[in-house]
């Protein structure tokens, strides 16, 4: 009964994988020979595993080295940002029943039903020299930032598409932690602060860790924001990806960088089996 | 007797307390008084208030009138955490994430007491509650009655000066709630701890209590000793909840019920003697017969030591209690009331 599905993974997931492997080791016959006959500045195997030499250029070259330091910057900014703010709303949204904190729950979700690239164009005139910000502030005699095509632009286009997802799975977990538990903490003398500390996050872990593990993964990887809203250079490696494979004609370059890219989601994604886990330990009780 | 020296020795005094939901007034101008080391219960049927009311003490609820004083001290502008009362959840309210101990040690731990004075007081009470060996266990592993102590643990080690507890043992199947119901008791007089106890449970009540408070609508109609509750209720409504009654309009006048508007009487089940009617000398004790009310057996319940006979009269149905010897389903009998309670609009009118 299970075979279909393995199958289906092995083909359409698995063989990519491998191909491109060994491709990024400098295989360039087989299934790789047609992207090989075009390919330019390529590392051709040179014993029986391959070769390193894609990976050697690709990480010592200065200008992707940069680019993977503000990869990881950018992606670790941003987790932490939708984190404090997903967690805070979901708590606001526990804690208080006013209309605002509703309110503020549903605003919060909204960028899940606007297209990423829309999004990403919106942020830009927001923030460009001519845009809304500095348009407003220059109303009050303030000289406002110009973000657009900053590292900043792209760290407040990835709080903005990864919000909906992290409040979402944050705040199921929060809201999952009942009344009785919180004012048994209360009612022990704890405050609202030691309470939220001390019993609602160590409640919420798991979904945290999830969506925290997401959110990660999914700006580490992301192309459309960096793209849009970020600067020439440096920029995030789903950009360099993109121009390597397409306008430098460097495929191998690209796959490379992709592993790279591919090794930092495993360690967070250890992350993340880690809570799954924890989940079913639980479940088994 | 509100002097100021009775003021301050009171464990708990609750005046004029109300509590609005919207245009809902679900605690009345509510008065109630539990002195030190007394076990008070507020007894009523399910949505009368208790929650409400226990709520507004441990300050998880403000009130919209009222004063609350835990040992001659105003509360009712303080948050839980700076209240000097200990809340036993219905449904316990472990932290799931927290060992049986750390549990226990939360609250000592937010007073910031040495560590081995923690250990030492958390130790003292887990043995309390017979719970040292499950110290280290997640509350998850552990059996309701067994969480139901932890949750006792962790307030009785705060040592507060007020014991809250909400239908305590409502979450325990029957014979466990039976025996931690007398566990609770024990210790609570041992200890001395002024308590007040919520609870649906007339058994519960009458069981633990030193003084039942009986609510009703959000007012309480009648606080006193378990006894003094049955044998004397003060309205209908108390006598209905505590005990069963049997409820006969109009009064009883020389064994006959005379009706009268507004009136009512009532007679305990154990009250309500059956004459079987070819008994030898039924006829002759007591009234004539024509002055006596006649019923015949229409259903028997055994009840272990005793049965519950139910008797047809006229058009209504009486309970009675019959020990030993039962009668027959469709026995005719001869029904004497004793011990008659007569309400006028509610309100008991003689004493017995
Ligand atoms: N937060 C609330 N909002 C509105 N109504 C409530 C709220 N809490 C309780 N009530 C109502 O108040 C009444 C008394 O509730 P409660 O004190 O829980 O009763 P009890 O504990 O005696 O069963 C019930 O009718 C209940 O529906
Ligand atoms: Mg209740």
């Amino acid at each position: 009964m299970a075979l279909p599905p393995i199958v289906l993974i092995l083909v359409f997931v698995g063989l990519p994988i491998v191909t491109a492997l060994l491709y990024s080791l400098g295989h360039t016959g087989g299934l790789n020979s047609v992207t090989a006959t075009i390919a330019q500045h390529q590392h051709v195997a040179t014993s029986w595993w391959g070769t390193l030499d894609a990976y050697r250029e690709v990480l010592t070259n200065a200008r992707l080295q940069r680019d993977l330091a503000l990869t990881v910057t950018v992606t670790v900014v941003s987790t932490v940002a939708v984190m404090l703010v997903a967690f805070g709303i979901a708590l606001y949204q526990r804690l208080s029943d006013s209309r605002l904190a509703k309110a503020l729950a549903v605003l919060a979700i909204v960028p899940m039903f606007i297209p990423v690239v829309i999004g990403s164009w919106a942020i830009l005139l927001f923030y460009s020299g001519t845009g809304f910000v500095r348009t407003a502030l220059a109303q009050i005699g303030v000289e406002g930032p110009v973000w657009a095509y900053t590292q900043t632009a792209i760290i407040i286009g990835s709080v903005w598409t990864s919000l909906p997802f992290a409040v979402l799975m944050i705040s199921s977990g929060v809201q999952a932690v009942p009344d009785a538990v919180i004012e048994a903490s209360r009612d022990a003398g704890a405050s609202l602060a030691r309470t939220v500390w001390s019993v609602i996050l160590p409640m919420a872990t798991v979904p945290v860790i999830i969506a925290a593990t997401f959110t990660a993964i999914g700006v580490l990887g992301s192309f459309t924001v960096p793209y849009f809203t970020g600067p020439n250079a440096p920029t995030m490696l789903g950009v360099d990806i993109n121009n390597y494979f397409s306008s430098f004609n460097q495929p191998q370059q690209s796959v490379v960088m992709a592993f790279v890219v591919f090794a930092l989601a495993s360690v967070i994604g250890a992350a993340y089996v880690w809570a799954n886990f924890r989940t079913a330990a639980k479940a088994v009780r | 007797m509100t002097t100021q020296a009775a003021r301050a020795t009171d464990g708990l005094r609750i005046t004029g307390l109300v509590k609005r939901f919207g245009d809902r007034t679900v605690v009345d101008d509510l008065d109630l008084t539990v002195h030190p080391g007394e076990l008070v219960s507020l007894l009523g049927p399910s949505g009368c208030g208790k929650t409400t009311t226990l709520r507004m003490v441990a300050g998880f609820l403000a009130a919209d009138g009222g004063s609350i004083e835990i040992e001659g001290k105003d509360v009712v502008g303080l948050p839980p955490e700076r209240r000097p009362s200990a809340m036993v959840f219905q449904n316990y309210a472990l932290w799931p994430h927290m060992t049986v101990f750390k549990n226990v040690a939360y609250p000592l731990r937010l007073r910031r007491l040495p560590k081995h004075e923690v250990t030492d007081r958390v130790e003292h009470v887990l043995g309390l509650v017979n719970l040292l060996h499950h110290r280290d266990s997640r509350p998850a592993t552990i059996s309701g009655g067994e969480q139901q102590r932890a949750a006792l643990a962790r307030a009785l080690v705060q040592e507060p000066q007020l014991l809250l507890l909400d239908e305590p043992l409502s979450n325990l199947d029957a014979k466990l709630r039976v025996k931690v119901r007398e566990d609770i008791r024990e210790l609570q007089q041992r200890l001395g701890i002024t308590t007040v106890l919520v609870t649906h449970d007339q058994d519960e009540a009458l069981s633990m209590s030193d003084r039942i408070a009986v609510m009703n609508g959000g007012r309480i109609e009648q606080v006193s000793a378990p006894d003094e509750l049955y044998t004397d209720p003060r309205t209908e409504f108390v006598a209905g909840f505590v005990g069963q009654l049997n409820s006969l309009p109009g009064r009883l006048v020389g064994g006959r019920l005379v009706p009268e508007e507004g009136l009512l009487t009532g007679v305990r089940p154990e009250d309500v003697r059956l004459i079987p009617v070819d008994e030898p000398g039924a006829s002759a004790a007591g009234h004539a017969p024509q002055d006596r009310l006649r019923g015949r057996v229409v259903r028997v319940v055994p009840r272990g030591a005793f049965h519950e006979l139910v008797v047809e009269v006229e058009d209504r149905t009486l309970h009675s209690l019959a020990v030993g010897q039962s009668l027959p389903v469709g026995q005719e009998v001869y029904v004497d009331l004793a011990r008659p309670l007569l309400f006028r609009d509610g309100r008991r009118l003689q004493e017995r």
